[in-house]
């Protein structure tokens, strides 16, 4: 029987929504890894029009969404992960596909050469929480294999 | 005269119930001072209340009694050497402490060892080299902390516990590479001069200041970015997660080190001119490193994925390693107070690439 294939739309509210509400439901997992302190922002380049920008908030254990971020937004992150809209695709499908991101599609591996991802920010031990905090924020974008089986992301 | 005078007739009074209580009803500490536990549980921050909370810039006394408690009478000299608190501290220290408690893990158990993949020759030799390399520098960063923790006066605890921290971690650091190196049959590599000459100019630091610039500040940062790189580095999803892991440790020991420099100068300006010549004699000795085959040409080989490869590519993956290293270096010393760029006295061939010498700046610049 064919698999019935859901089309998530990508980028969107409910995509950082539904990873961040996943981490509810594994609360022993961010436990293990141990707490957080970070406010992060996913920005999303296009070809056509300007970059959007999603705030996650690393509180402690939980992992809260701050939904899409406008212009004068207070959520002031302290990093900011950029990149294309073809990669942030790319990435979410690979790890759909392997359930989680194999070793060239994790968050660290796809910004090492500040390309395709690059993390920018205007105070260096801002940035350095990207790092402080790997495990953690890859376990968050892991979960997109959470979604239903046959998912893709568009 | 000695006062451990073992007081028998107290023994006899206690027996009957005759008790002393006078830490009951005189004590002068405070009463009443309740902490209340945060998000995350009952943290340094929630406890750092009261007189308890209030950390003296000098400390009146050389004593292990905490902060905040009632002294009976005189308590013994222990001989701190480090009584200012801002030779050691962080305004994040104590998050740091306690991110450092919570985020531990275990080179034994979380390392899937038994799923390290066989690999190439010159491959395992690669790793092996690198592996022996971070193994050996990696304990630098226990010994210092160790060496200077019992000078640090005891109103500075938050500081003192956040390196014990930090010696756990470098601990297991030096664990997991050298079990790596173990583990994948190649076995240990060479142990080179240079390396060990720049441990020995930290450890050999005649004051706190001058080896917490060299190892946070700039050690941990090139090494920081290094583990960043790792995933890069890497021939296997062992050593990826051995990478991000240690990563993860070590951007916590920067963040002390950057902050505690900041700190340190915020309040003692005049200092820079001392740090900017510690830097100058260590970047002097990592300068020598970036031209030294066996740290250059493991990580060559491993970046480039087999020997021929990188004798194709040369040193071309290294280079942007080298140029991403010294550029975040410099941020970090920009963010600690202490700009170096312009400032780095290395040759033009090390420093090309980056705003660390002042025709790397003046280019940037234009």
């Amino acid at each position: 029987m064919p698999v019935i294939e859901d089309v998530i739309e990508f980028p969107s509210v409910e995509w950082f929504d539904f990873l961040c509400d996943h981490s509810r439901e594994e609360p022993e997992i961010y436990e293990a890894l141990g707490f957080a302190n970070f406010r992060l922002a996913v920005e999303i380049t296009r070809e056509s029009g300007n970059p959007r920008q999603f705030g996650i908030f690393f509180d402690g254990y939980d992992v809260i969404s701050y939904g899409e971020l406008a212009d004068g937004s207070t959520f002031d992150p302290e990093a900011v992960v950029s990149g294309s809209i073809e990669t942030w695709r790319e990435m979410a499908n690979n790890i759909l596909a392997n359930g989680m991101a194999d070793s060239s599609h994790t968050l660290n591996a796809l910004s090492i050469a500040d390309t395709p991802l690059r993390v920018y920010s205007s105070d260096p031990l801002g940035k350095d929480k990207f790092f402080r905090y790997a495990e953690t924020i890859q376990t968050l974008f892991d979960a997109t294999s959470r979604q239903r089986e046959g998912t893709v992301v568009a | 005269m000695s006062t451990n005078r073992v007081d028998l007739d107290y023994l006899e009074r206690a027996k009957v119930g005759n008790f002393d209580l006078d830490w009951l009803k005189n004590c002068k500490s405070e009463w009443g001072v309740r902490a209340k536990p945060s998000k995350v549980g009952l943290t340094l921050r929630d406890i750092s209340i009261g007189s308890y909370g209030q950390i003296p810039d000098h400390p009146e006394r050389r004593t292990m009694a905490p902060r905040g408690c009632d002294i009976d009478g005189e308590l013994p000299d222990i001989g701190y050497s480090i009584n200012s608190k801002n030779e050691v501290w962080a305004e994040n220290v104590m998050e740091l402490y306690e991110e450092a408690v919570s985020r531990q893990w275990s080179a034994t158990r979380d390392i899937a060892w038994s799923e390290l993949p066989e690999l190439d020759r010159d491959l395992e030799h690669a790793m092996c080299q690198f592996a022996t390399l971070l193994s050996e520098i990696e304990m630098l960063a226990s010994d210092f902390p160790a060496k200077w923790l019992w000078r640090i006066n005891h109103d500075f605890l938050e500081a003192k516990m956040f390196l014990c921290t930090q010696i756990m971690d470098e601990a297991r650091h030096s664990e997991v590479f050298r079990k790596r190196a173990l583990a994948g049959g190649g076995g240990l590599g060479k142990a080179i001069p240079i390396v060990e000459k720049f441990l020995q100019l930290v450890l050999d630091a005649k004051n706190y200041d001058e080896g917490s610039a060299l190892m946070h500040l700039l050690a941990e940062g090139l090494v920081l970015s290094v583990f960043r790189a790792g995933e890069l580095l890497a021939p296997s999803p062992v050593e990826k997660r051995i990478f991000r892991l240690c990563m993860q440790d070590e951007a916590r020991h920067v963040a002390y080190g950057t902050m505690h420099l900041r700190y340190r100068l915020e309040r003692e300006p005049a200092l820079a001119s001392d740090f900017h010549d510690y830097l100058d004699r260590g970047e002097e000795i990592i300068a020598v490193m970036f031209t030294t085959p066996e740290v250059v040409e493991p990580a060559a080989i491993l970046a480039a994925g087999s020997l021929k490869a990188a004798e194709e590519i040369g040193l071309a993956a290294s280079d942007i390693l080298r140029t991403r290293v010294i550029e975040e270096y410099l941020s970090r010393c920009d963010r600690a107070g202490l700009p170096r760029r312009g400032k780095m006295k290395l040759p033009e061939s090390i420093l090309s690439g980056t705003s660390g010498g002042a025709q790397g700046l003046l280019r940037q610049s234009a």
